[in-house]
């Protein structure tokens, strides 16, 4: 009889904890990240005011525009059940590329970039598709080869002579009140929202996460679409390798390392899951703001900065387990 | 029967957003007994399982085992007290070998000075398969083991983990057993069934209604999440069970032969000898317009690599396949749409649709392209178009915005027929299209298949039951080792028996 009290003891526990959990996920993952956001930055402001001053809150807007544009194009490749680990090698090739160009092409450098960006993306979409290999491991072999030819480029850091500054307006400048770069960063988020959403290739991705086999089977070109998530993903890190550029008036090969994970991160925290087929381009939106703020925040509150990745690291943990929307997926890698 | 019931689950009542599942649904299992339970799908029959299972959580009554009330918190508690069930998927592990899939999770049992003994396991094993006197070797990896000697495997471990929790007279849950299964397998699973009766109650759940009544001591029909009859062994026939699932009286022509009509005169589709080698050897045949041509053959006859040919997913290595006279190229299912053909799959989860996606979604994943304006989806337009369909096919679901996964197979299965009719094509294969779905549903489906015809479609079919496919066709090829061995005509006033066909396929 005690065994038995204890067993059933022991199963209520259980229930309790998964009608509890049961009940967060009915929640749509979306609204569970922008309360997480809302306590986020709820706790950061109590503890100090400042966090709320302007030039905090632009130092938030830049770092959000940068984990946003990456963070964008990687979630397309997550959709589609893929990855993209050579972000970090765009940005910082993109970041070269962009300030290397100016000296020539000036303001034309900037379409410059982007169209080595997309050519960047279309390289690891062709390689994953033709070759027929894990988008991970093609993506860390093209992140090494983009990292290479920035080395190639130019062996030291690039910075800008200031006569070249006003260049840089085009991201550091602010034409409607506020920062050129945010305005960036939402038109490119606009932009994927209504691609993924209202294009055909845009649904296709999302197709193609849910069930791979059966969108072949019924007609769509799943290797086209795969190339073009990878060309969107390439064109998010170049976005973000030109706005970090233009930030840091700087360029150099190491300038993306920081940004391979933190890409990832972004997308799963706001709720998409790793394994594709569910999630979408706000829930990235939501996934940057609370990463930007988190880590803004720490400095700002003065947590020693060697610690910070701990937090950082706890929050990703903690962020996913309550927003990965489990009904949707049948097993968790 | 003696006294206390090994199960006995009181009034139990589940509810999922939008659906009452279960309704006050009283179930009892006796000890040494076996119980057929049945309904349409949708009906409740798995999430009552899953209820008892513990994969589900009742929202209220009670369960008693064996005189005692307990909550089940998970499948692995129920083994532990006696419960288990064994899945329409199967679940063992295919790279792992028998022995390793019986002992899975319990391997501490077997473990000397902190390793585990595998010869102890392999002997253990052994004792176990002899239970239901199946020959396999512990050693076998589980993925080179049929389906059928899958299922003992899978019924054997549960006896196994019962027995070391010491519970006597174990239940056990089979769902739909038999649909992988084929008629000598089916056999004998029943006098292993049988066998194990005396040591065990056993919970059959399956849309054979023939198996159903041979197999059980009595009958529980659900029907919309209600118990609405239980039946013993000897007032339990097939007729009077299909009538209380269905809730109505069953047209007289259940293939609905009188709609049957003649095929027109053009050939929309000929198959001119396609072939793939080691498959099957180069076939020839065509289909008119309105013509419902079945394939037949046992399994490995080669009838599914064949339209699996036609519809692209296989590639061929030689012949031709030509569209209202024209040859047309197939190298993916991509060329084969566009040329006007639709494959309905019988593996709907992998093949037919995303579970994850909603209705909507589905439908028009293939007329996606016919929806883009400049570029644009058109949303209202592919509202428009969907909703139709599912009118059109009569698709129970809450919204255009469920998910599928939260459907009965029976919609899931007018899902994927939605989504090929939206197509417009011209030639329709249906492999197994009532595969896993209930009475009503199969009705369904099948005036829709005399539906299509009448409109001009040309279909190929291949059908779980014999009886399937003289019921529905006009013409009948059948298929043996790869080749197409012989052709029946089956018109409405002449069909021919099972019994006919049968010296042909064998």
């Amino acid at each position: 009889m005690g065994k038995n009290n204890r067993r059933n003891l022991k199963s209520i526990m259980a229930k309790g904890e998964r009608e509890l959990t049961g009940y967060i996920r009915r929640i749509p993952a979306i609204y569970i990240s922008l309360l997480l956001l809302f306590i986020i930055i709820v706790v950061f402001v109590s503890i100090n005011r400042s966090f709320l001053s302007v030039y905090n809150l632009k130092t938030i807007g830049n770092l959000t525009s940068i984990l946003l544009t990456v963070g964008l194009g990687q979630g397309l490749v997550i959709m589609t059940g893929g990855i993209d680990l050579s972000v970090g090698g765009i940005i910082s090739l993109i970041s070269v590329v962009y300030l290397l160009g100016l000296k020539t092409f000036g303001y034309l450098s900037f379409f410059i970039a982007l169209i080595a960006a997309c050519g960047a993306g279309f390289l690891n979409g062709i390689i994953y598709t033709k070759a027929k290999i894990p988008s991970f491991v093609c993506t860390l072999g093209t992140g090494g080869i983009f990292v290479s030819i920035t080395y190639l480029l130019s062996e030291a850091p690039i910075s800008v002579p200031p006569r070249h500054f006003h260049y840089l307006d085009v991201v550091n400048g602010s034409a409607l009140g506020i920062e050129n770069g945010w305005l960036i960063a939402l038109l490119v988020t606009g932009c994927y929202f209504i691609l993924q959403k209202y294009t055909y290739m845009g649904r296709t991705i999302y197709s193609i996460g849910s069930n791979e086999r059966m969108s072949w089977m019924s007609g769509i070109d799943v290797r086209r679409s795969k190339v073009y998530a990878f060309i969107l993903s390439g064109l998010g890190a170049g976005v973000s390798g030109i706005i970090l550029a233009s930030n840091l008036y700087s360029g150099s090969a190491i300038f993306g390392d920081l940004y391979v994970l933190e890409s990832i991160a972004v997308v799963v925290v706001g709720g998409t899951a790793i394994t594709g087929g569910a999630g979408g381009i706000l829930n990235t939106v939501v996934g940057a703001l609370i990463m930007s703020v988190f880590k803004n925040g720490m400095t700002v509150i003065g947590i020693d900065v060697y610690a910070q990745q701990t937090f950082l690291g706890v929050l990703i943990i903690i962020a996913v387990a309550i927003t990965f929307d489990r009904s949707k997926v049948m097993v968790v890698k | 029967m003696n006294g206390l019931p090994v199960i006995d689950m009181k009034a139990i009542n589940k509810t999922f957003p939008g659906v009452k599942a279960l309704e006050n649904i009283d179930f009892r299992v006796q000890e040494n007994e076996i119980v057929g339970l049945v309904g349409e799908n949708g009906a409740g029959k798995s999430t009552l399982m899953k209820v008892l299972i513990g994969l589900y959580r009742e929202d209220n009554g009670e369960i008693i085992l064996r005189g005692e009330k307990v909550i089940i918190g998970d499948p692995r508690e129920a083994a532990q007290m006696g419960v288990g069930m064994v899945f329409q998927e199967g679940c063992l592990l295919p790279n792992l070998t028998v022995a390793e899939n019986l002992f899975l999770c319990q391997e501490h049992i077997f473990r000397n000075k902190g390793l585990l003994s595998v010869s102890e396991m392999i002997k253990v094993a052994e004792q176990q398969l002899k239970r239901v006197e199946l020959e396999v070797n512990p050693r076998a990896y589980v993925r080179d083991l049929t389906q059928a000697c899958r299922q003992m495997v899978e019924i054997v471990r549960l006896l196994w983990l019962s027995s070391i929790s010491g519970v006597e007279n174990p239940v056990l849950i089979l769902d739909e057993p038999t649909t992988v299964l084929v008629s000598n397998e089916i056999e004998r699973l029943f006098s292993i069934l049988r066998h194990l009766k005396k040591e065990t109650s056993i919970i059959f759940i399956s849309h054979r209604l023939e198996e159903v009544v041979e197999l059980s001591d009595r009958v529980v029909i659900l029907k919309d999440g209600k118990k609405i009859a239980e039946l013993p062994r000897d007032d339990a026939q097939i007729r009077k069970i299909q009538m209380l699932m269905v809730g109505h009286e069953l047209a007289e022509e259940y293939y609905k032969e009188s709609e049957q009509t003649q095929p027109g005169r053009e050939k929309v589709i000929e198959v001119e000898g396609l072939e793939i080698r080691g498959k099957f050897e180069p076939a020839d045949f065509s289909v008119r317009s309105g013509e419902i041509v079945s394939l037949v053959g046992v399994l490995g006859s080669g009838k599914e690599e064949v339209c699996r040919c036609i519809c692209g997913v296989l590639r061929a290595d030689a012949g031709k396949v030509k569209i209202n006279g024209k040859e047309i190229k197939i190298d993916s299912p991509k060329d084969a749409i566009r040329a006007g053909i639709g494959y309905i799959p019988s593996d709907r989860r992998d093949e037919g649709l995303a579970l994850q996606m909603d209705v909507m979604s589905n439908i028009s994943l293939i007329v996606l392209r016919d929806m883009i304006r400049a570029g644009f989806l058109q949303v209202a337009k592919e509202r428009k178009e969907t909703s139709f369909w599912v009118e059109h096919c009569r698709i129970k679901t809450p919204s255009l915005k469920t998910l599928c996964n939260n459907l009965s197979g029976g919609n899931q299965q007018k899902i994927v027929l939605a989504k090929w009719l939206a197509a417009r094509v011209k030639v329709l294969i249906l492999d197994h299209p009532t595969r896993g779905i209930d009475v009503g549903a199969k009705e369904e489906i099948y005036r829709r298949i005399r539906m299509l015809a009448s409109e001009g479609m040309a279909i190929i079919l291949m059908s779980d039951t014999l009886e399937e496919d003289i019921g529905l066709c006009n013409r009948m090829l059948i298929m043996k080792d790869g080749k197409i061995t012989g052709e029946i005509s089956c018109p409405v006033e002449d069909k021919p028996t099972p019994v006919d066909i049968i010296s042909y396929m064998v």
